[in-house]
């Protein structure tokens, strides 16, 4: 290989990861929305972003809808279906031990799995992308142009979100809520709503997340292990900040892609994956608050 | 107790326990409009306990909590708010982490216009110049007297009709209690009733029309605050102790 050579291929793969990281973004910040709320470990975010998808791709195919259609029609299931988690299955537990919470997400993680196998039997999980086949070129590397829509619609939906959070009445007042419960209640903000809003936002998320992923990957296998990346992106980006989380998101697919493309051919494959768990364990040692949280220290 | 002309808010015969430990037993009071009350007592004495059960946090065992004329006993700690009966607690509930803009607006939650809220805002920076120059720094970088300046500064954000303050001097220093005591009369000139919780029991009896004394979950002594201000009994209980303090 030529200097030039090995040059674009560095920069097609951390091009390659960092349109990954866009992804991950998404669905580290569904995660982090509802973390950040009520302090609930949500493992089964890979399971909602996979249900996502799949009912994006159930909507297309079983009621010939239009890619727009199919989304808007997901979106109003995954929303429909986040809020009746969060009235009929939290918010009666929401007094009991948070460990509960969190053993019950890895069940409904599981269950949710095993529902959407036989309920989407024989549909397939892909999803026809509306972009041009032909991949762009950036300088002579090639991207595929599907996932480079797919980044851009998820900076998109990032910029809206931070908008959202930073900008509007109701973000503010989920912002407090994160902040201080007692202090929410005392200027007569209701919880319960914001909690609400918190799962209606991880609905949309999921279903924005599972479909550009289906399209970045050229097939629905695997959405829920999406869910797996988040663990090393949520602690490396330090658990409650938002800009943490999406510049983690960033750093851990870039990693993957990297080390994927230089350390795989000569350990074997797989490595990328492991690599972002090596740094979550050395981010736990060195700053356990994360590279973007704060450590809790006020004047008081 | 006066019951002809109806008080703002009204606190009739109210039980509050922890668990099996009593701490309020049959606490009554009236709070008129826009008048300041002050509630003093010892430490334990069940200030802040009657304070906590008025704003919903604490539900009573027994007894009544009218405002504005209706109940507000069961009613979540969200919807009292809403009915601008604000409380600043003890410690002054910062979001540390939000800027000193972002707590205003916060406090600003429960009212819908938009035009108070900004006419609010310069109000309050009027006020606490301070919190103007600060307004972009995260709370929880404020000295302890800026905080409270602004967890005032927060709940008047809410146009309060009764104004809840728990300990307001609490850990600050005298140059700065007289700053915050200074914003009080500005209050009730607005319209807003003041509930004062004070360990201070000479300044808060010095800035009340009426004043209650509180031991041990029960009012042993009420009146007008100047009454009070000059009878022996509350010299020697309060007065002196806080002198020394």
């Amino acid at each position: 290989m030529t200097v030039d050579d090995r040059l674009a291929f560095f920069v097609f793969l951390v091009a390659d990861g960092a349109l990954a990281g866009s992804i991950y973004a998404l669905v580290a910040l569904a995660f982090v929305v509802v973390y950040k709320a009520s302090r609930m470990i949500n493992f089964a975010v890979g399971e909602w972003t996979m249900l996502g998808a799949r009912t994006t791709a159930a909507a297309s195919h079983t009621l010939g809808l239009g890619l727009a259609g199919a989304l808007g029609v997901s979106c109003a299931g995954m929303v429909a279906l986040a809020l009746c988690f969060n009235r009929v299955v939290l918010r009666p537990l929401l007094r009991r031990s948070l460990l509960a919470l969190i053993m019950l997400t890895l069940g409904v993680g599981i269950f949710m799995r095993g529902a959407a196998t036989v309920l989407f039997a024989g549909i397939s999980p892909r999803i026809a992308s509306p972009f041009p086949l032909e991949p762009l070129l950036i300088g002579s590397v090639p991207i595929s142009t599907d996932k480079v829509a797919a980044a851009a619609i998820a900076l998109a939906c990032i910029a809206v979100l931070s908008w959202f959070f930073h900008g509007s009445r109701t973000g503010l007042a989920l912002r407090a809520v994160a902040s201080d419960q007692q202090v929410a209640l005392a200027v007569g903000i209701d919880l319960h709503r914001h909690f609400a809003i918190t799962w209606a936002l991880v609905g949309v998320l999921s279903v924005v997340a599972g479909t550009l992923w289906s399209f970045a990957s050229g097939g629905g296998f695997g959405v829920e292990l999406l869910g797996f990346k988040v663990f090393p992106i949520v602690i490396l980006g330090g658990l409650d900040s938002l800009p943490g989380t999406i510049i983690a998101a960033f750093a851990v697919g870039i990693l993957e892609s990297v080390v994927a493309g230089y350390i795989d051919p000569i350990v074997g494959g797989g490595f990328g994956h492991v690599a972002s768990y090596l740094v979550l364990i050395a981010t736990l040692f060195v700053r356990p608050w994360g590279l973007f949280g704060r450590p809790d220290v006020e004047r008081v | 107790m006066s019951s002809a002309t109806r008080a703002l808010l009204e606190v009739d015969d109210l039980h509050v326990s922890y668990g099996r430990i009593r701490a309020l037993h049959g606490v009554s009071l009236a709070v008129p409009e826009g008048a300041v009350v002050a509630l003093i007592g010892a430490n334990g004495a069940g200030k802040s306990t009657l304070l906590r059960a008025i704003s919903g946090i604490l539900p009573p065992r027994r007894g009544a909590i009218r405002f504005g004329g209706k109940d507000l006993v069961g009613l979540p700690v969200h919807q009292i708010a809403r009915r601008r009966l604000i409380h600043v607690p003890e410690g002054r509930g910062m979001l540390a982490r939000m800027t000193v803009l972002e707590n205003l607006r916060v406090g600003g939650f429960a009212r819908r216009d938009r035009a108070g809220t900004s006419g609010e805002l310069e109000r309050i920076f009027a006020l606490f110049p301070v919190l103007r120059e600060r307004r972009e720094q995260p709370a929880g970088s404020l000295s302890g007297g800026e905080q409270q300046m602004l967890a005032i500064g927060r709940a008047m954000m809410a146009g309060p009709r009764l104004l809840m303050l728990d300990e307001p001097s609490l850990g600050l220093a005298p140059l700065i209690v007289r700053e915050i005591f200074r914003i009080i009369p500005r209050l009730t000139a607005e319209g807003t009733a003041v509930l004062l919780v004070e360990q201070n029991a000479r300044m808060a009896l010095q800035c009340a029309a009426q004043a209650y004394v509180l031991q041990t979950g029960q009012v042993v002594l009420s009146g007008r605050a100047a009454d009070l201000l000059a009878s022996p009994e509350v010299q020697r209980a309060y007065l002196g102790t806080s002198e020394g303090s």
